[in-house]
């Protein structure tokens, strides 16, 4: 008996202390945070939107309450950040870092979307999404793939909500990769000009813009153009994408649409980008950035 | 045999005791035994391919029985310069969620291979992990090391797991994932570390997993561990330098044996400025492994998590309770279960999990 005793004692020491820390730490009552556990807008319900084939509702019922839990903010895994703010942005038309043959999200081909293929559990590389199902969490069901399957063969359409806000605005730069933030320590293959808008592939080709590289200490300003091949990114009509002919060398750099284009640079409805930084021939600078090559 | 084996334990024990901390399969089993990763593990900060003292602590000390004719010569060695080992997890289990049907499967976890070629002994050496199975292969670790990872400085460079806290068998645990850091996230660029008796060091520089796609910024990761038979406490941070905004990640953690329990404490904090406004998190864990028999581990485990400390009402916990048996060498049985509580309007935030793991190793 004494043996059973001295045998069961650590034990009840452990859950003693388990048992405080439960007391301690309780989950929270969720007052004033709608599903996902944000604090309610004023009249928001808080309720989750039924869950059909519309990015709105697959970005609250799937990407911000299950993948954003390790998708999000500066520790994303392969920088996929699927929180409201970035996903559309960082899924569609962009390439998978893991196989960069094929698109995260491929509009109209939900088989060669990696998407899919990560959440279906046949991915040429790594684990089935949402990381440890069905071990640790549940695998998605098939009929709520079903839904962005369906949202991918509708073309991938973007947020309802956000299309009717900015319905109005003018056309205008959201985002660039590379920008001006931290030197790149690689050449970038390409560069990425994300717009708020679809953009209209007749009026674009690669006289829109072009890169320049800068004689840094010059006095005026004096760069070089750089040959690059700019084109409308197929699968994201709002991502434009500028190709490098060669490696970019060390150097500054910055992304200039030519003078006179602004006019011709269009979305479909036919608004005009907004006019960034002039430069000292007037032409419109819309980002810089810097490449540091590592000896 | 029996003899043999009797002999192995004894000059484990011996080695043991001469080392000023010795090994690890899982956390747990270091601080049980007073161990530093490095004393089981080719890796010095722990995780995959066990060196031959960790092999033989495996099949020696780790299950209820030992059998005279199994593994008895192997050492995962194949040459004196070759190493190789694995681990095959496979699973059955049961997820609960709130208004939702449960679901349940088996599955292939993972099945990993690992290798470690050394070209200069004791100086310089190549290792690979390689998952085969789910999927398709991927890589996880493959780098070249410089320098003893014994006792001294080392250097190695290629693509590793960093070092952060507990290096957890379960990679959903709230502190690795709110972290970041675990051993689904392995990074490229160089180390450099420290070892010498109870302390243990390392200083990294990777690209960091936010600038994946931008090819810009990078990440700076350190850890110091200090250890001692009974006890031990490690600080470790992170900072990534990134376009979409910075990321700070601190973490405290800590191990105590008290007679036949092992303890194990983390608490981290995360600042992370590439979330709208800049949002602070936090998570905890506190873990005790009970071994009742020789072969035979209770693990509870109770878990903390606020997703964003400046928000009210939104923390999340999480228990478990997992008993694990490792009957022969080279094969563990494990039976769980485990509870999430969140907020009440979030379902996965409350599921309830069932688990059965069958573990083969070598």
């Amino acid at each position: 008996m004494d043996s059973i005793t001295s045998l069961m004692r650590p034990a009840a020491r452990a859950c003693l202390v388990l048992a405080s820390l439960v007391i301690a730490a309780c989950a929270g009552n969720g007052e004033g945070l709608d599903a996902n556990g944000r604090p309610l807008v004023p009249g928001g319900t808080g309720s989750l939107p039924p869950l059909s084939a519309d990015f709105d509702s697959i970005q609250a019922n799937i990407f911000t309450p299950i993948c954003s839990v390790c998708h999000m903010g500066g520790g994303a895994p392969e920088g996929l950040r699927l929180d409201a703010g970035d996903s559309f942005n960082l899924l569609v038309g962009v390439p998978s870092t893991e196989v960069p043959s094929l698109m995260r999200v491929k509009p109209g081909d939900p088989d060669n979307s990696y998407i899919i293929q990560k959440l279906e559990g046949h991915a040429a590389v790594g684990s089935q999404m949402p990381f440890g199902c069905p071990t640790t969490q549940p695998c998605l069901t098939t009929s709520t793939i079903a839904f962005i399957r369906q949202w991918i063969t509708d073309g991938a359409q973007p947020s309802a909500a956000a299309a009717t806000v900015h319905a109005a605005a003018p056309l205008a730069v959201t985002s660039v990769v590379p920008d001006g933030g931290e030197p790149v320590s690689a050449p970038p293959p390409q560069i990425m000009i994300a717009f708020n808008h679809d953009l209209d592939v007749t009026q674009i080709d690669s006289r829109s813009m072009h890169i320049e590289k800068l004689s840094p200490g010059a006095s005026p300003v004096a760069s070089e153009i750089v040959p690059a091949r700019v084109t409308v990114s197929s699968a994201n009509p709002r991502a434009l994408m500028v190709w490098p002919s060669l490696p970019l060398p060390s150097g500054h750099y910055r992304l200039v649409i030519d003078a006179g284009s602004p006019s011709r640079f269009s979305d479909v409805a036919g608004r005009s980008v907004a006019v960034g930084v002039p430069n000292e021939l007037g032409q419109s600078v819309i980002s810089t950035f810097v490449v540091e090559v590592l000896p | 045999m029996i003899q043999r084996l009797t002999i192995a334990a004894l000059m484990l024990a011996i080695v043991g005791l001469l080392r000023t901390a010795p090994a690890e399969a899982e956390p747990y089993l270091a601080v049980m035994t007073g161990y530093k990763c490095n004393v089981c593990h080719v890796n010095p900060t722990g995780g995959g391919l066990r060196n031959e003292f960790g092999v033989t602590y495996a099949k020696v000390l780790l299950p209820a029985e030992t059998i005279d004719n199994a593994l008895d010569s192997w050492t995962g060695k194949i040459t004196d310069r070759l190493q190789v080992g694995g681990d095959l997890r496979t699973d059955w289990s049961r997820d609960t969620a709130p208004n939702s049907p449960s679901q349940q499967a088996f599955a292939l976890e993972q099945f990993r291979v690992y290798a470690n070629l050394t070209l200069i002994p004791d100086r310089l050496g190549i290792y690979v992990d390689e998952q085969i199975a789910p999927n398709g292969t991927q890589n996880e670790e493959a780098y070249v090391r410089y320098g003893s990872t014994t006792d001294g400085f080392y250097a190695k460079g290629g693509q590793f797991y960093l070092p952060f806290g507990w290096r957890l068998q379960d990679q959903t645990a709230f502190v690795r994932e709110v972290t970041g850091i675990s051993m689904t996230t392995p990074d490229k660029g160089i180390e450099l570390g420290y070892e010498h008796a109870a302390w243990s060091a390392q200083f990294d520089v990777t690209n960091g997993a936010a600038n994946a796609t931008t090819g810009s910024g990078y990440e700076v990761t350190t850890q110091v561990v200090y250890t001692k038979p009974i006890w031990r406490v490690g600080i470790a941070g992170s900072s990534t330098q990134s376009n979409i905004g910075d990321r700070h990640v601190g973490g405290l953690f800590a191990g105590l044996r008290t007679g036949p329990i092992a303890w194990l404490a983390e608490g981290d904090l995360v600042h992370d400025q590439s979330l709208p406004g800049g949002r602070s998190l936090a998570a905890g864990l506190l873990e005790a492994d009970w071994r009742v028999l020789k072969g035979h581990n209770l693990k509870l485990t109770a878990e903390y998590q606020d997703p964003d400390r400046h928000v009210s009402n939104d923390q999340q916990t999480r228990y478990s309770f997992v008993y694990e048996y490792t009957p022969l060498p080279g094969l563990q049985l494990r039976a769980g279960y485990r509870h999430y509580f969140g907020i009440p309007q979030n379902n996965t935030q409350n599921q309830q999990l069932i688990l059965m793991e069958l573990h083969g190793y070598f």
